[in-house]
């Protein structure tokens, strides 16, 4: 708020006439009125905050030093919940599947959408169908019901197999049922899910002019070197972009694991999603003190990823001029 | 949202939601549905109905044969009771602990619900439900009638919690046609060991070359209860009357070898199939849909499991160690119904409970769906009226009522969690990640921290 506007009406009104005190006190009132306007505007958006958003973060911060069984009161327990991690080995493994998750998922999904973005970006006829059809699996893809396809296609005696068996393969895997290979399954999955960061290169190969690349083939560069040398720079903000963008969502992965696995995080264990855990704990154990304690930790975790993301984007992301 | 609660003054908002505290934000909606449920001068315990009308909720899991049949005996008890306005509440088995849980956290429990044995006392030693002794010794729900066996199993020391809704038993499901088809001899369940259980079902999967298994996985479907009765057999149990653990991790190992064993020599599916026919619940049961010879099943769900296989399915009693008979098997309260502390209308939901139970009316509409009727004079009095494999049923607990142990005493608090703990290590050694030996002894680690 800039001093001037604060200024109140008595005090600006002095050494005036009579009636241009109230005039000027009538022009106060307005712009008072002004500037409540937007705030009018503003507060079913601003109370949605504190109550639906702020409320409960500030009681699940609270909760993770209690013990919390839902049903009784909490009880303080000061940082209990957090020793206790240090020392719970399924709290490990849901670490362990969560980062193999993202780790293998968000890249190879990044290197996709940008491969076909970049063959949409040739002007293909119908260019606005394909769109549309690539980006489908992001709207549904963490749908219950594409959950539950998924489950059926990838089964034992589901679609993949059935077409593996006919074309030669005797004893497929259940692709979801077993432990080796449940999770790939599920990388997959997020995968399948390009469309969105695809959109986003997409919009991002269309800003980049086209006579830089008229200029390096000029200068003798072929399609890989004009990729590395005009594309990759021109392109890594958007790169950035995503890739903070599609960490975040990795890390916060539930739905799938939880249909496909039926809420257990199985078989044995292999696709025990952090935030699965995190809502075993606290829903199904009567153990809501550590699950914000758990929460907590990994808003701390994707906090301090995205932050080094930040700083390592200094070296490699090209903001142009 | 069920708004239509009495005139109560709200509850604060922020007090609201900072008891509920959403940490995935996933159960904000429920705090903002929970509205107008303060407490208010509603029919308190002692009014009756006259005094004006009471609305109450009420809530249950099962399937929707259940649904359908509980929302009948709402609209019949509500026709009988002018006045009483009755809110159905129902969901799945696993989402309903969830549910019931948040709902609880946010002071909007339903005012009679649904309960089980692994849950009963997590909520009583937490105050959340009401000790029905008054309304016993009142003489508002009845308890004359009940089975003796389980009449008392909702009780925790002085006081009574929940009243069981039937009874049923975990038992061995076998499909005759099968073993014949297999050439292999059917069991007759009285003198057969675990050997030959395993045996016989090993021998059904090779003669039909793997299109029929012989058994069923012991340690994912009802593992916990299916260890309880082996357990009991050895002369141990699941938890102790104080709610210790019961049972060596020497015994714990003994019943994951047999698993192990009948998965090694083919008696049941490679450990993914399992794993997938578990999730798939009572309709993708190997007996339901001719892929097996074996399960373990209760007896209540003897009519689903017929409906799906299309051929008569029997029981067996569970297979023992020596041949002997002596079995560990017990008469299990099906589930009981329990009325929430926070009630304002005790007094109404403890009428509502006796009549479900006690009532000719109630039990000619639900039959055997709650377990056979806890109220013994109205068991007798439906069995004849009961479709072929609920007889079957009948017939089955009356002719093995006596061998039978005592059933266990209430489970303690986190006893919920035993089965995913069970089917966790149940999968690790099927998968071979892990040995027997070492599955029971960090088995035993975990419930112990469970229920501490």
């Amino acid at each position: 708020m800039s001093s001037t506007l604060d200024v109140p009406p008595r005090e600006r009104s002095h050494g005036e006439a009579p009636g241009g005190a109230s005039r000027a006190a009538s022009r106060a009132r307005r712009r008072r009125s002004g500037r409540l306007a937007p705030y009018l505007f503003l507060a079913p958006w601003f109370a949605g905050l504190l109550f639906i958003t702020a409320g409960p973060i500030a009681a699940s911060a609270y909760l993770s030093f209690t013990d919390y069984s839902l049903i009784g009161a909490p009880e303080w327990i000061g940082l209990d919940n957090f020793q206790r991690m240090f020392d719970d080995p399924r709290f490990y493994q849901s670490l362990k599947v969560t980062f193999i998750y993202v780790v293998v998922s968000v890249p190879v999904q990044l290197a996709f959408a940008l491969f076909l973005a970049m063959i949409l970006d040739r002007g293909l006829r119908g260019l606005a169908l394909y769109r549309s059809v690539y980006y489908l699996p992001s709207l549904i893809g963490g749908s219950v019901a594409i959950a539950i396809l998924w489950r059926q296609i990838f089964g034992s005696d589901g679609l993949l197999n059935q077409v593996l068996r006919f074309v030669g393969f005797e004893n497929p895997p259940g692709w979801v049922s077993d432990p080796d290979y449940a999770l790939g399954t599920l990388i997959i999955l997020n995968v399948w899910t390009f469309g969105a960061p695809m959109v986003i290169f997409l919009a991002g190969l269309r800003q980049i002019p086209t006579m830089y690349y008229e200029a390096a083939s000029l200068d003798g560069a072929g399609k890989v070197r004009q990729f590395v040398q005009v594309t990759l720079p021109l392109l890594s903000p958007i790169i950035f972009f995503n890739l903070v963008l599609q960490t975040i969502n990795a890390f916060q992965t539930f739905t799938q694991a939880f249909i496909v696995s039926g809420g257990t995080g199985g078989p044995a264990d292999s696709t025990l999603f952090y935030t699965l855990y995190l809502y075993q704990r606290g829903f199904g154990n009567f153990d809501m003190g550590y699950a914000s304690a758990l929460a907590w930790f990994l808003l701390l975790i994707v906090g301090g990823l995205t932050a080094i993301n930040f700083i390592a984007a200094k070296y490699w992301v090209f903001y142009g001029d | 949202m069920h708004t239509n609660r009495s005139n109560g003054a709200r509850t604060p908002w922020p007090t609201r939601i900072g008891v509920t505290g959403g940490v995935l934000g996933l159960l904000l909606t429920t705090a903002a549905c929970g509205g107008d449920d303060g407490g208010g001068a509603a029919a308190d315990g002692g009014t009756t109905r006259d005094d004006g009308p009471v609305t109450m909720r009420m809530s249950w899991w099962g399937s929707d044969t259940r649904h359908a049949a509980t929302q009948e005996l709402i609209d019949l008890y509500e026709s009988q009771n002018e006045g009483v306005t009755i809110e159905g509440d129902f969901t799945g088995f696993a989402d309903y602990w969830d549910r019931l849980a948040t709902s609880t956290a946010g002071g909007d429990a339903p005012c009679l619900m649904q309960q089980d044995t692994r849950y009963v006392r997590e909520y009583a030693d937490r105050g959340a439900l009401l000790d029905l002794t008054p309304y016993i010794e009142d003489g508002t729900i009845d308890t004359s009638n009940l089975d003796q066996n389980v009449a008392e199993t909702g009780a925790v020391e002085d006081a009574t919690y929940a009243i069981p809704t039937g009874v049923n038993a975990f038992s061995v499901v076998i499909d005759p046609a099968a073993y014949a088809a297999a050439g292999v001899e059917v069991p007759d369940g009285e003198s057969w060991t675990w050997d030959e259980m395993v045996d016989t079902a090993a021998q059904v999967t090779q003669a039909t070359g793997g299109q029929v298994y012989g058994m069923q996985a012991m340690g994912l479907n009802g593992g916990d209860t299916n260890f309880e009765v082996y357990a009991r057999e050895q002369g141990e149990a699941l938890f102790d009357e104080n709610g210790e653990i019961g049972f060596t991790a020497e015994t714990l190992a003994d019943w994951w070898a047999i698993e192990k064993e009948a998965s090694t020599t083919g008696a049941e599916p490679p450990p993914s199939t399992t794993v997938e026919v578990f999730n798939g619940g009572v309709d993708q049961a190997l007996v339901a849909t001719g892929a097996g010879a074996s399960g373990f099943w209760w007896t209540n769900e003897l009519p689903a499991l017929t409906a799906g296989a299309g051929t008569e399915l029997e029981f067996r009693k569970f297979p023992t160690t020596e041949g002997d008979g002596e079995t560990g098997m017990y008469l299990k309260p099906a589930m009981f119904w329990a009325i929430s502390s926070d009630c304002e209308s005790p007094q109404e939901a403890a009428m509502l409970l006796d009549w479900l139970i006690n009532s000719e009316d109630a039990v000619n509409i639900i039959k055997a769906d709650r377990g056979l009727p806890v109220n013994t004079e109205l068991r007798d009095q439906i069995a004849p009226t009961l479709d072929a494999p609920g007889q079957a049923a009948v017939a089955f607990v009356e002719e093995i009522t006596p061998d039978l142990q005592e059933p266990p005493a209430l489970p303690p608090q986190g006893a919920g969690e035993v089965q995913a703990i069970l089917q966790r290590y149940t999968e690790q050694i099927l998968f071979d990640q892990i040995s027997v030996e070492d599955a029971a002894e960090q088995f035993i680690t975990e419930v112990e921290s469970a229920i501490a």
